[in-house]
C-alpha cells in the first residue's frame, strides 16, 4: 500500500465520509456540514489549542518583563534573544508552541480541500469516483449528489463577491491583535505590524483562490478560535479598541 | 528572529496549500467518455481531445474528424486566470439518415454530415446551454437530448430549431444542476431520470410534465432503459430498480435483502425478459426481468485478480453477452448460463485485454465490438475469434 493509499484510508476518505453523513442529517446542506465538521476538528484539536492559549496567556502576564528586557537590552539583539529564551524557559513556555494547533489542521485542511471537490462532484469523472470512496452507509449513498450552494456560495468555487475574503482575513486579523503583544523598539514594531498583517492577507488572497467551502472552514475555525480566546483569556487580549476621538480631545 | 519567524508562518501556510493543489484525483477534469456508434462500415466517436471522428472499418483509415471549439475555464488552486480547456464528449453519436448528432459538455448539440463531417446546424446558434453528458435520442424527426440546467430540450432534426425545452427538472431549492443522464421515449411521452431521485414523464409534443412522476429517497445513478412498460435503473443507494410506469411502488429491487457492492452506474439492457445489469462491484448480474430474481452473475477482474468497476453498459451481440470493465478487460460471456471467457490480450497473457481505462459505451456490429479506452485509442474486438483484431489511434490528424 503506497503513501498516498495509506493517506486515504487514515484521513482522506473518512473525512469526506463523515462530511456527507453530516450533510444528509442536516438535510442536505453540505455548508452546515463543513461548518459541524469544523466544530468537530475544534473540539478534538481542544487540548492543543489550551496548550497555546495557556501559553499566550502566560506571554501576556510576561509582558512587563519583556518590555524591561527590550529596554536593557534593546541595542544588543542577540543578548536580547538569549534573555528571552531563558525567561521563557523558566516560565515553562515554547514561543513555537502556537504552531501546534496550526499544524494539525494541515492534514485537515489538504483532507477537506479534497473532500470538497470529491463530495460536490463537478465533473461525471470525480462522481465515478466518488462511487469509489464512499462507505456502504445508507446515509452516506443516500445524500448523493450533494448540492454545492449554501447562502450566496457555491462552495465548489471560490467566492465571487469577496465577503469571505474579508471575512477569513478580517477573522485572523482579529485573533493575531489578540495575543501578539506590543513591541517597544520602534524597528521591532514595524516588523510585528507586517506580520499581523500578512497571513490576514495571505488567507485573504488564498480564499479568492481557493473553494468557498475550504474558506467556510477557515472562517468559521477563526470564529471559533476567537470566541474560545475571549474566554480563555478573559477578554479581548492586546486588541484595544481606541476611541478615534480620544486623540482630538 | 522576526523575519525568519514570517518566512516560517508564510511557508507553513503555503505549504500544505501547494500540496492540496498538487495532490491528484482531487479534483478530475472532464475528459469525456464518448461512446462508440457504428452505420454503414463507419464508426462514429468523440475522442479524448474533443473531436468528432469517423473512421472506415475497412480501410481502417480515418474519413473525417470535427474539432468541437475548445472552452475557457477559470483556473483552480493556486494558479490564476483562465484557461483554454479541450471541450469533454461524453455522449454517444446518433446516426440519422444523412447526419450524426453529438452533444457536447461546452453546452451545444452538433449535427453533422456523414460523408463530411461539416457541420449542418449547431444548437443553440450562439452561446450555449447546460453542460451535455448524456446521449441524445431521436423519434418524430426530433433530437431529444437532456442538459445539465436541468432541463430537456427538443429539437428540429433538419434545422436544429428548439421545438420545446421542458421546466427545470430539479427539486425546488437544491439546484444539483446535474442533469447527467440519457432521456428516452416510449409511448407519446419523454422519461428522464434526475441525479436527485425523480422519474419525470413529459410531453413529447410540448415539454409539459405529464401527471406520472416517481420519486425515491436515492438519487438515480444511471439513465431510465424502458422494456414493456416497465422502467429498469440503478439507483446510488446501489439497488437496480424496475418500476412500472404509473405506479407508486417499485414492482422490484435487486438485490432483494443487502445492497450491491457499488451503483449500478451503467443503463442496464433488456432482451427477452432478461434484464443484464453491470455494477461498479465488478458484477454483471442476469435478472428476470418481471420478478428480479437472479438468475446469474458474473464477476470481471483487473490484472491482480481483484474485482474491478463495470462502468460501460453491457452489449448484447447476437447470441453472446460483451462486457468490458473499467481495468480494460473485455468478456464474451454466455447470456443463458453466465459463463464467460476474458479476451487475452495481443502483446501479454498478463494484462487486460485492453491496457487501458474502459468507461465509454461500446456497441458490436457484424461480430466485431467498437471499443474506446480513455487513452483516446479505439480498439477493434473480433468477438467470434477472441481477439483484439486492431485498433485505432484517435489523435490521428486527417491526411
Amino acid at each position: 500500500m503506497g503513501p498516498i493509499e495509506v493517506w486515504h484510508l487514515i484521513i482522506g476518505t473518512p473525512v469526506l465520509n463523515v462530511l456527507i453523513a453530516l450533510s444528509q442529517l442536516l438535510s442536505g446542506s453540505f455548508g452546515g456540514a463543513i461548518i459541524v465538521l469544523t466544530i468537530i476538528v475544534r473540539l478534538i484539536s481542544w487540548p492543543l489549542t489550551k496548550r497555546q492559549l495557556k501559553s499566550s496567556k502566560a506571554m501576556q502576564d510576561m509582558q512587563p518583563k519583556i518590555q524591561e528586557l527590550q529596554k536593557k537590552y534593546g541595542k544588543n539583539q542577540q543578548k536580547l534573544q538569549q534573555e528571552m529564551m531563558k525567561l521563557y524557559k523558566e516560565a515553562g513556555i515554547n514561543p513555537l508552541g502556537c504552531l501546534w494547533p496550526m499544524l494539525v489542521q494541515i492534514p485537515i485542511w489538504i483532507a477537506l480541500y479534497q473532500a470538497i471537490m470529491r463530495a460536490l462532484a463537478t465533473t461525471p469523472e470525480n462522481l465515478l469516483d466518488l462511487a469509489r470512496r464512499l462507505y456502504s452507509w445508507d446515509i452516506v449513498n443516500q445524500a448523493i449528489p450533494l448540492s454545492s450552494r449554501f447562502l450566496w456560495l457555491d462552495l465548489s468555487q471560490p467566492d465571487p463577491y469577496w465577503v469571505l475574503a474579508i471575512i477569513v482575513g478580517g477573522t485572523m486579523w482579529v485573533q493575531q491583535k489578540m495575543t501578539q503583544a506590543p513591541a517597544v523598539d520602534p524597528a521591532q514594531q514595524s516588523q510585528s505590524r507586517m506580520m499581523l498583517l500578512m497571513m490576514p492577507l495571505l488567507f485573504g488572497f488564498l480564499t479568492l483562490m481557493f473553494p468557498s467551502g475550504l474558506a467556510l472552514y477557515w472562517a468559521v475555525s477563526n470564529i471559533i478560535g476567537i470566541i474560545t480566546q475571549y474566554f480563555f483569556t478573559g477578554g479581548w487580549g492586546y486588541l484595544k479598541f481606541r476611541s478615534p476621538f480620544k486623540s482630538t480631545q | 528572529m522576526k523575519q525568519p519567524k514570517i518566512l516560517l508562518f508564510i511557508v507553513i501556510a503555503l505549504l500544505p496549500l501547494t500540496l492540496v493543489s498538487c495532490i491528484p484525483g482531487s479534483a478530475q477534469l472532464a475528459k469525456g467518455w464518448s461512446g462508440t456508434a457504428v452505420h454503414d462500415g463507419i464508426i462514429y466517436v468523440g475522442s479524448v481531445d474533443g473531436r468528432v471522428v469517423a473512421i472506415n472499418s475497412s480501410t481502417r483509415n480515418l474519413e473525417w474528424a470535427y474539432s468541437i471549439a475548445p472552452v475557457t475555464a477559470p483556473s483552480s488552486g493556486l494558479s490564476c486566470g483562465q484557461t483554454s480547456v479541450t471541450t469533454a464528449i461524453y455522449g454517444t453519436p446518433l446516426i440519422d439518415r444523412d447526419l450524426v448528432y453529438i452533444g457536447t459538455y461546452s453546452g451545444q448539440v452538433y449535427a453533422l454530415t456523414i460523408a463530411r463531417g461539416a457541420d449542418r446546424w449547431v444548437y443553440p446558434r450562439t452561446g450555449s446551454i447546460g453542460a451535455i453528458v448524456g446521449s441524445p435520442i431521436i423519434a418524430n424527426e426530433t433530437i431529444y437530448i437532456s442538459s445539465s440546467d436541468s432541463m430537456v430540450y427538443a429539437l428540429d432534426t433538419i434545422h436544429g430549431d428548439l421545438n420545446w425545452k421542458s421546466e427545470i427538472l430539479d427539486e425546488e431549492g437544491k439546484r444539483h444542476e446535474k442533469l447527467w443522464t440519457s432521456p428516452v421515449v416510449h409511448d407519446g411521452a419523454v422519461y428522464v431520470s434526475t441525479l436527485d431521485g425523480h422519474i419525470y414523464a413529459l410531453s413529447v409534443e410540448t415539454g409539459e410534465l405529464l401527471d406520472w412522476s416517481f420519486e425515491s429517497e436515492a438519487g438515480f445513478a444511471s439513465s431510465p432503459v424502458i422494456y414493456e412498460d416497465t422502467i429498469f435503473l440503478g439507483s446510488f443507494d446501489r439497488y437496480l430498480y424496475a418500476l412500472k410506469i404509473g405506479s407508486d411502488v417499485p414492482m422490484w429491487k435487486f438485490p432483494e435483502e443487502n445492497p450491491a457492492g457499488n451503483w449500478f452506474w451503467a443503463p442496464p439492457i433488456v432482451d427477452e425478459g432478461i434484464v443484464y445489469a453491470g455494477c461498479l462491484d465488478g458484477r454483471v448480474y442476469a435478472l428476470d426481468a418481471e420478478t428480479g430474481k437472479e438468475l446469474w452473475q458474473f464477476e470481471s477482474q483487473d490484472a491482480r485478480g481483484k474485482p474491478a468497476a463495470i462502468v460501460s453498459p453491457p452489449v448484447l451481440a447476437g447470441d453472446l453477452l460483451i462486457v468490458a470493465n473499467e481495468a480494460g478487460n473485455v468478456y464474451v460471456i454466455n447470456p443463458e448460463t453466465g459463463e464467460g471467457e476474458r479476451i487475452r490480450n495481443p502483446e501479454s497473457g498478463d494484462k487486460p485485454t485492453i491496457d487501458a481505462q474502459i468507461r465509454a459505451p461500446f456497441c458490436a456490429d457484424e461480430g466485431l465490438t467498437y471499443i474506446r479506452d480513455e487513452d483516446n485509442t479505439l480498439h477493434v474486438v473480433d468477438i467470434e475469434n477472441g481477439e483484439v483484431s486492431w485498433n485505432f489511434d484517435l489523435t490521428k490528424k486527417e491526411e
